[in-house]
């Protein structure tokens, strides 16, 4: 059974091609790391999945219904959608914010709001602006403001991307393990950190999906060295491999 | 804060030309015959509390603009609601019409704030852009046409007949006195103004967390910017019929509100109309005593007031 598949999307803007007919068939459970060079087409890959932006041709299923006939609300409630850059334009406290989150979609309990703040350690919080948060604490109100409505796809654009190595580790950790009852699929930069946390790796380059397997699988493929243009040394370590990129 | 807005409303009526004491205003309210009570009944109690309500809109339209453009120096004449006013309010002046004059220019400014925020909304359509951007960029370009013809019309129409003093100073702004009738008309758009801008109070919120987060929570973002511009040019045109164009207050409003009850807009929207009112009651009560027996345009105490709050709000975000 499949929970979200995309069907030969394709996206233009303005001459580029972003996607060039990509499909993707995700189950209902698992954590998927999206990986690739620069200008790929991750984050756009990520958007036309969650709704955000329509692709130029092409069709996304959630479940067995077409996304672009459903109401805002059930796509909203369905889909969590972690963007890259997050800066609310208002100084909202943690607490606002997650319950702006909570009030999407269908009605949240306030107990499930509670137990939310609660998993991410947000409780002291609860008054603290926006502004005042560090970035590790700003990641992690972000996540339960997304992840208050308990959205069966989880879909994260990089979010850890700017946090030193600890807060990273927490947040791709905490979106990996969200994949053994979830579908969490998150683009990942830090190729190691794709390869260790996460059951199955997408990799895409220029638009198109050119690998798509099990992390132990994926990291023996030399299109893995073509897509991103270097040759790499696989280091054996205890649990697994190290990437250390050479020019070719 | 209601009770400010009180004392604000007893300072105003007791404030004027002459100064009537708090006991000779609950005694011109109690229904007494005399010259000077009647006066305050007709003349000055419905003045106030006009000035009041149009303050009201003009935080609420304030709020709605700085909400949907997520930008805290928007003011609601962004969008060449002003220009539109001032055009309509112009026409209405010089242009000898046989509707009278005092029915004509409540609705032509209205019409012009309206119909210039319709064009500017057509403009960003047409064009493709119907971003916020797009939308603030067209409001630039019509303000600037709207501005053109204006003054063509001043220099065409004006002859010995018609002096440029009374559209000048209707730009400046100024509470016009109004009738028992008018006043409750002027109550009921703005109780309708409030109403319609808490029913976008949520989904304001949501558009201030940024677009993609928007439309990842379900919200329709361009059809929702649309809708919340229209229903905010409307509280702004109201304010404008009314109270000619009064400066800052609509700028500075939403933020003294935010200082106090804080960005969410559900309460903000009632604080920013609060604020409004007590600061353009203040302001028309200073405009009125200030030197007697003229007037100062209100929207001179205004600008004079909100110029310098405007320099050190920028001043701060500018810092930061």
């Amino acid at each position: 059974m499949t929970a979200l598949s995309a069907d030969k999307l394709t996206v233009r803007r303005g001459g580029a091609t972003l996607l060039d007919g990509l499909s993707l068939s995700l189950g209902p459970t698992g954590s998927v790391a999206v990986i690739g060079p620069n200008g790929a087409g991750k984050s756009t890959l990520l958007k036309v999945l969650a709704g955000i932006e329509s692709p130029t041709s092409g069709r996304i299923l959630l479940g067995d219904r077409d996304l672009a006939t459903l109401s805002h609300a059930t796509r909203a409630h369905s889909i969590g959608f972690v963007p890259q850059h997050f800066d609310p334009h208002w100084d909202l406290s943690v607490a606002e914010l997650v319950q702006l989150g909570a009030e999407r979609g269908e009605r949240v309990p306030q107990s499930a709001v509670d137990a939310t703040i609660a998993s991410f350690e947000l409780e002291g919080l609860g008054a603290r602006r926006w502004s005042t948060l560090s970035g590790g604490e700003r990641a992690r109100v972000l996540l339960a403001t997304v992840l208050v409505v308990d959205p069966p796809v989880l879909l994260a654009d990089e979010p850890a991307a700017s946090l030193d190595i600890r807060h990273r580790l927490d947040v791709i950790q905490a979106l990996a393990a969200r994949g053994r009852e979830r579908l969490s699929v998150v683009v990942v930069h830090d190729l190691d950190l794709a390869f260790a946390s996460f059951d199955r790796v997408v990799l895409i380059d220029r638009g198109k999906v050119v690998a798509d397997a099990a992390a132990a699988d994926l990291i023996d493929d030399p299109r893995l060295d073509a897509a991103f243009g270097v040759r790499f040394e696989r280091l054996k370590v205890d649990d697994g491999w190290l990437l250390r990129a050479r020019r070719t | 804060m209601l009770l400010v807005l009180l004392v604000a409303i007893m300072i105003g009526i007791s404030a004027g030309h002459g100064w009537a004491s708090p006991a000779d205003v609950l005694r011109a309210i109690a229904g007494d015959p005399s010259l000077g009570s009647r006066l305050l009944v007709e003349w000055r109690i419905p003045r106030v509390l006009a000035a009041a309500l149009v303050g009201a809109l003009l935080g609420l339209g304030g709020t709605v603009f700085q909400g949907v453009f997520r930008n805290p120096l928007a003011e609601p004449y962004l969008l060449g609601s002003a220009g539109g006013a001032a055009l309509g309010a112009t026409v209405a002046l010089l242009v000898p019409l046989a509707v009278p004059q005092s029915l004509l220019l409540p609705v032509l400014a209205f019409a012009g704030a309206w119909g210039a925020t319709l064009l500017v909304i057509g403009i960003s359509r047409v064009s493709g852009a119907v971003d916020a951007a797009g939308m603030l960029l067209a409001g630039v370009a019509v303000a600037a046409i709207l501005g053109a013809l204006r003054s063509f019309l001043m220099l065409a129409l004006s002859d010995e007949t018609v002096s440029l003093q009374i559209v000048l100073s209707w730009v400046l702004g100024g509470v016009q006195t109004p009738s028992w009738p008018v006043l409750g008309l002027l109550a009921a758009i703005t109780a309708a103004c409030v109403g319609l801008t808490l029913l976008i109070a949520g989904r304001l919120d949501i558009l201030g967390l940024g677009e993609t987060m928007a439309t990842s929570f379900g919200l329709n973002v361009h059809r929702f910017i649309m809708l919340a511009v229209l229903a905010g040019s409307v509280v702004v045109a109201a304010a404008v019929a009314f109270g000619g164009l009064v400066a800052f207050v609509g700028l500075a409003s939403p933020h003294i509100a935010r200082w106090l009850v804080g960005p969410l807009h559900r309460p903000l929207l009632p604080a920013s109309a609060l604020i409004g009112a007590i600061v353009v009651t203040v302001g028309d009560a200073i405009a009125r005593s200030a030197l007697p027996p003229a007037e100062i345009p209100l929207g001179l105490v205004t600008a004079v007031a909100g110029g310098p709050f405007f320099i050190m709000l920028l001043a701060q975000r500018l810092r930061k």
